[in-house]
């Protein structure tokens, strides 16, 4: 089976410093990691190599330091990575992101399941995956919590909807975007990281992708951010005296107040 | 005057009668000073009645110092304010706080460079404007526990893993202000006053001389937490270090930082059999650079880790340890280069090799997320002990887990984890070790499961103790002696230079009320 997974490089979340004098998140290298909840989809692809046999590969879009996140993939078990990057590239919303992407998946070929994880954890979008699984005309099951039953041709997993759960059985290609509950993800061994740092890691451009240019970037990009911020956070306590009556009507006006 | 502050010890205070140690004490009287004037006035005030004192921080502590015997509880939680800046010629920074401050919430600030500076004069802002252009820092002593307070910290001499690079809190505190028991305060900085020999001569800022001869023994070659620090042309900032609250009560700490390391790495790494884990301690001891931390874990430890895993939500997400590992040895890399850790993995990867371990059995941590796990995994292992002793206690309530925290020389490391096995299975007890294994300093945690186990266990412990002094290390590495380890102090010392530490507790604390029972019984003068 080839698997693909799709993994982006985000800050980690632990630690975001501010900038005392522009209020911007300084970003440097030593903070980028696998998004989080991608790093289950990768555990999930290898789980499945490991029983039914495959290969696993990382995709991601992204400045060229994201190779980095690519090997880490490795690291822990994928074989191969693929860095999609191109100046061109920059300004992608999740239409253009999906788009590439899928130039990705069609140039590995002959892909019977894409991995991803259900979010990123710095744009809390969760479209990609569909958006992805629709560029490539293939099924997608988003919120897995888990992989019943996988063969070359069919899969049977749990989703989780907004009213319970759900089982889906479906044939191959699908894309599929887990949750958390998955699994939990393993930790390289010192192996791995060696054996990660000549592993093959394939960087494609937007010509060699034979990229529509009217689809990447900001010009594929229907979506325009206008203004990034850190939304203003207060802490406030107040203590609330009186009656039951007073009580009641001064939470409401609190509450009223903050929406 | 101290009536607003002072309060009686009733119902709602019975939580500060008590310390992580899970010793109960008794006193009549508590107060939560919040600034130096009006710790001056409670202790001036039980100078006058002659009443003890016990000082106390976030009783974190496992020696039970902060536990009271009787008289009054000096809480110095509500002192925790962060007083200023500087930075020397070589661009080193410190930073004065008050003793309550919280560690992890100081680590935090240091982090995120979030201080309040609205009260620091403008030398100190200036200088925390440079900070938090300068590249990260990090304050190093780093106690499992990080919600113990610097003061208590500086009243232990505190470590944790990653000593064994960084060496203890002592190494970080520039200058210390104490309030004495008279109510008198002294102020002692590094590199201003140094004994002349074996004789120390103090000033207090109130212009008093004291003057005293120091303890003549000399201090065991290993990491040590066990009474006064003492030697000869010693700093006068090192007797207040580590001192349990004997000589004074801290009111303000200056504490120096670290640049922090570009590459933090992780390493736990697995061994099926426990002599081959002691050889690689051993050679990476001996051959590897960039090492921060040496950890080790039992078997013992990892089996009561997984089974708590079974019961507790809380420790769900824990990784699976393979069921044939018979210990864990966790490094930590600190370098300045990514290639650097590389070529220290592979370096790792090959003393494993070849010391009968396997570098496919380990998990490696490169970023702040897989670290975090690491150190989960690490602290959730006396966590899953304290829960199980706690479970005992509640059948049995005398029944308490015998920790200890002894560091022997380098060449006796095998010598002394042999001894501590071979004693355990003899006496068939249950137990779990775990703990700083770099510094020949392991916490091998006796689990009582009835009062027959606990007073083998004590027995165990003295042995221990006597078997240590001889091999020349010490009863206490890091927790400090507090009020459980001062029969191990004597064992250590003797009651002659036990009967020199108290010669000086008399001459900075003349009525003996600061901190009784803490490293010695005053009482029990040899004469």
């Amino acid at each position: 089976m080839k698997i693909v997974v799709c993994v982006k490089q985000v800050p980690s979340t632990n630690e975001v410093r501010l900038d005392p004098e522009t209020n911007t998140i300084i970003r440097d290298g030593k903070q980028s990691v696998i998004n989080p909840f991608d790093t289950y989809a990768l555990e999930e692809a290898i789980r499945i190599k490991e029983k039914i046999q495959g290969e696993v590969i990382a995709l991601s879009m992204g400045i060229p330091a994201a190779e980095k996140i690519l090997r880490d993939a490795v690291s822990v078990g994928a074989d191969s990575g693929m860095l999609l990057s191109d100046r061109s590239f920059a300004g992608a919303d999740t239409l253009a992101t999906a788009y590439t992407l899928s130039l990705g998946v069609k140039k590995i070929s002959e892909v019977d399941l894409i991995l991803c994880g259900k979010m990123a954890v710095d744009g809390d979008t969760a479209q990609i995956g569909p958006e992805l699984a629709e560029n490539l005309k293939i099924p997608h099951i988003t919120n897995v919590s888990e992989i019943i039953e996988i063969n070359d041709s069919e899969i049977i997993c749990r989703t989780i909807t907004e009213t319970g759960k759900r089982l889906v059985k479906t044939k191959t290609p699908v894309l599929l975007t887990v949750l958390k509950d998955i699994n939990m993800p393993r930790l390289p061994s010192i192996d791995g990281v060696i054996n990660s740092l000549d592993a093959p890691v394939a960087v494609e451009n937007a010509e060699s992708l034979g990229a529509n240019k009217s689809y990447i970037g900001l010009s594929g990009s229907p979506t325009q951010v206008v203004k990034t911020y850190i939304p203003e956070r207060k802490n406030e306590s107040i203590e609330i005296k009186g009656d039951s009556e007073t009580k009641s009507e001064k939470i409401n006006s609190v509450i009223k107040e903050v929406i | 005057m101290n009536n607003n502050i002072i309060h009686c010890m009733k119902e709602d205070y019975i939580e500060y009668l008590r310390d992580e140690s899970r010793t109960i004490g008794r006193a009549e009287s508590i107060s939560f000073p919040k600034n130096e004037e009006e710790i001056i006035g409670i202790v001036k005030d039980m100078y006058s009645k002659e009443i003890p004192i016990t000082i106390q921080g976030a009783r974190t502590g496992l020696a039970a110092g902060a536990v009271p015997r009787k008289g009054h509880v000096l809480n110095l939680s509500k002192l925790n304010n962060i007083l200023g800046m500087r930075v020397d010629s070589e661009d080193n920074y410190y930073v004065t706080l008050q003793p309550g401050t919280i560690l992890s919430q100081f680590k935090e600030k240091i982090k995120l460079r979030k201080f309040d500076t609205t009260k620091w004069d403008f030398k100190s802002k200036r200088v925390f404007n440079d900070f938090c252009k300068k590249e990260e820092m990090f304050f190093s002593p780093d106690p499992t526990e990080t919600s113990a307070t610097i003061g208590g910290m500086v009243s232990c001499n505190a470590s944790g893993a990653r000593s064994y690079m960084y060496g203890p809190t002592r190494k970080y505190i520039e200058k210390l202000k104490l309030v004495l028991s008279n109510g008198d305060t002294l102020t002692v900085e590094r590199g201003k006053n140094f004994a002349n020999g074996r004789k120390l001569e103090l000033k207090t800022d109130e212009g008093m001389n004291i003057e005293f001869k120091l303890p003549k023994y000399f201090m065991p070659n290993s990491k040590n937490a066990s009474g006064y620090f003492v030697e000869d042309n010693m700093d006068a900032v090192d007797l207040f270090i580590g001192a349990d609250g004997t000589l004074g009560i801290i009111t303000e700490i200056e504490v120096r930082l670290l640049k922090l390391p570009e590459i933090i790495w992780g390493v736990s790494c697995f061994f099926e059999n426990e002599s081959a884990a002691i050889k690689f301690v051993e050679e990476i001891r001996s051959n590897q650079k960039d090492i921060a931390s040496i950890e080790f874990f039992d078997k013992n430890a990892l089996d009561i880790l997984k089974k708590q895993k079974e019961i507790n939500p809380g420790f769900e997400r824990l990784p699976d340890v393979d069921e044939k590992m018979k210990s864990v040895i966790y490094l930590e890399i600190h370098t300045e280069e990514e290639k650097e850790a590389l070529i220290d993995l592979k370096k790792i990867a090959k003393i494993m090799n070849d010391s009968q371990g396997s570098s496919k059995n380990t998990w490696v941590a490169k970023n702040d997320v897989g670290l975090n796990r690491l150190i989960f995994f690490r602290h959730a292992v006396p966590e899953s002990v304290n829960m199980l002793i706690d479970e005992r206690k509640k059948e049995n309530s005398k029944i308490t887990k015998l920790g200890t925290d002894m560091s022997v020389p380098d060449e006796h490391l095998e010598k002394v984890i042999k001894m501590y096995k071979k004693d355990i299975i003899k006496e068939k007890l249950e137990s779990a070790t775990w703990g700083h294994i770099g510094d020949n300093h392991l916490h091998v945690n006796i689990l009582p499961r009835d009062n027959k186990d606990y007073d083998k266990g004590l027995n165990l412990y003295e042995k221990w103790a006597k078997k240590v002094t001889e091999l020349g290390g010490a009863v206490s590495a890091e927790h400090g002696v507090g009020k459980l380890k001062s029969k191990y102090l004597k064992v250590m010392y003797g009651q002659n230079h036990i009967d020199e530490m108290i010669d000086i507790k008399s001459k900075l604390d003349p009525k003996l009320l600061l901190s009784p029972g803490n490293l010695f019984e005053v009482g029990k003068r040899s004469e």
